[in-house]
């Protein structure tokens, strides 16, 4: 019988295995690597409905996730605010979660600060407002009862941007950026029973959850995790911590794989040796 | 009438509100609006409850020295701390509510949340195993699925990705479609029980 080489048992130190994903996270962190990626379709369906706005187009951007994910999700929001920016799109920052409000004003100033946008005029920020549903429902009915002031304190209908906003019909697209499930009630309430279009940019763990929506077309586009992030800044062509991030998962998804199969050799002769 | 009064309330509002989202009439619009209204301010007293929730929780863990009541302590002092600085000092920007949120929270949940990548790779090692035909497909399904969503499966080799796709676009979906049908069976059933009253659970035991 042969005799299983150390690493190839099944009790490979768990600390072992640690350190091979900190450097295989690492490394790529610090030395680019610059892995070539490819845009998906539902990327690309979202990038040209994006596109297909104009400058007086309001697009409201719902800053749905936690801090524990917000490393994650903070190349999605970035990349589609960088994009709603550059093509000089309204912009409605709100959050439907309370750890969302501090983190989505965060990068909504960031990205607008860095295309000299206005506040009041180009973008505003409302903040957070408890309740998911009867938030989402109320905001096809009025907007300013909802919201009648911003993050700030400063009245919704003294601002250049919200004054006019009614409901959902003064707003072309709902986005949500999230790590949770708050999708699903933006497509049962404000797709199904006010008919407004709606993209989701998920963590990739959410994102298989919202591909029978997105296959049924209640949902108009779907970035999906760090690798969406990517596609996207490929298509505005502004490679950032997307496509950054990328190399690292790529060096982290291969060291799962060699361990799995590490782990089944090992297990396979065992067997044989049993 | 501790239990007919909710039920009766919970009947006429569950046939109001399936009434207002068929017949557009500006009377059963306007008691739309008011219900909206109401239901946020029923949620902040939800979230008032569940504060006190904690606070009881873990004053009686404490009051009574339970193991590890210390975590109970700190957790009461994180709690008592964010009230005070978010009541008193504000919460705008460069607030000291701001800089704990950003310097101590972020870090802190987005490490617990990094974590789950040493985690994953230790428990794949261990219990990915391809110990029968249901878990072999598992384990390929798994192994195209990990390769095919970042850059290096399309490096290796061109189908990976397609093949990933594919996995996520029908036999996933296929799933996934029918959890969802069931939950939304389900859900119209359980709602029915609820509003004509056989269904009486989340009256409590009272």
């Amino acid at each position: 019988m042969p005799v299983l080489p150390k690493y190839m048992k099944l009790n490979l130190d768990r600390r072992i295995i640690f350190i091979l994903m900190a450097i295989a996270v690492i490394f790529p962190l610090v030395f680019k690597l610059g892995l070539p990626n490819k845009v998906t379709p539902e990327v690309k369906n979202l990038f040209g409905q994006m596109e297909s706005l104009n400058d007086t187009s309001v697009v409201l951007i719902s800053f749905d996730f936690e801090a524990s994910s917000f490393p994650e999700v903070q190349p999605l929001a970035n990349a589609i605010l960088m994009h709603c920016f550059s093509n000089n799109l309204k912009v409605i920052g709100i959050s439907l979660l309370a750890e969302g409000t501090a983190l989505g004003e965060k990068v909504l100033k960031e990205n607008a600060a860095k295309y000299n946008k206005v506040y009041g005029k180009d973008y505003v920020f409302l903040g957070f407002r408890p309740q998911v549903t009867a938030t989402i429902l109320a905001l096809g009915e009025d907007f300013h009862k909802v919201f009648p002031e911003d993050y700030y304190g400063g009245s919704t209908a003294d601002l250049e941007l919200t004054k006019n906003i009614k409901n959902y019909k003064d707003i072309s697209l709902i986005i949500s950026v999230t790590d949770g499930d708050i999708p699903f009630s933006w497509i049962n309430y404000a797709v199904a029973r006010y008919n407004k279009d709606l993209a989701v940019l998920a963590t990739a763990v959410m994102a298989t959850s919202f591909y029978p929506f997105l296959n049924s077309g209640q949902i108009k586009g779907l970035v999906n995790g760090l690798k969406g992030a990517a596609e996207y800044e490929i298509l505005l062509k502004k490679p950032g911590m997307g496509a950054r991030g990328m190399d690292a998962q790529s060096m982290a998804h291969l060291l799962i794989v060699l361990l799995v199969i590490l782990g089944n050799i090992g297990y396979w002769m065992e067997r044989r040796k049993k | 009438m501790r239990r007919q009064i909710p039920i009766v309330v919970c009947f006429v509002f569950g046939i109001f509100m399936l009434a207002q989202f068929f017949v557009s009439h500006p009377l059963l619009t306007r008691g739309y609006q008011n219900v909206l209204d109401w239901m946020q301010i029923i949620f902040v007293f939800a979230l008032l409850v569940g504060a006190l929730s904690f606070l009881i929780l873990h004053l009686d863990k404490i009051s009574k020295q339970q193991k590890e009541w210390g975590y109970n302590l700190v957790a009461l002092a994180g709690l008592a701390a964010m009230v005070f600085l978010g009541f008193f000092k504000g919460i705008q920007k460069d607030s000291p509510f701001l800089w704990v949120f950003d310097n101590l929270q972020v870090p802190m949940q987005s490490t617990m949340f990094s974590l789950l990548a040493f985690f994953v790779a230790s428990a794949a090692y261990r219990g990915f195993r391809a110990r029968n035909f249901q878990s072999v497909v598992l384990l390929v399904a798994g192994v195209l699925i990990i390769l095919g969503r970042v850059p290096l499966g399309e490096m290796l080799h061109s189908k990976i990705p397609e093949s990933a796709t594919w996995i996520l676009n029908v036999p996933s979906m296929a799933a996934r479609r029918g959890i969802l049908i069931g939950i939304g069976l389900g859900s119209i059933a359980t709602s029915l029980r609820i509003i004509v009253g056989i269904e009486r659970t989340y009256l409590g035991k009272g």
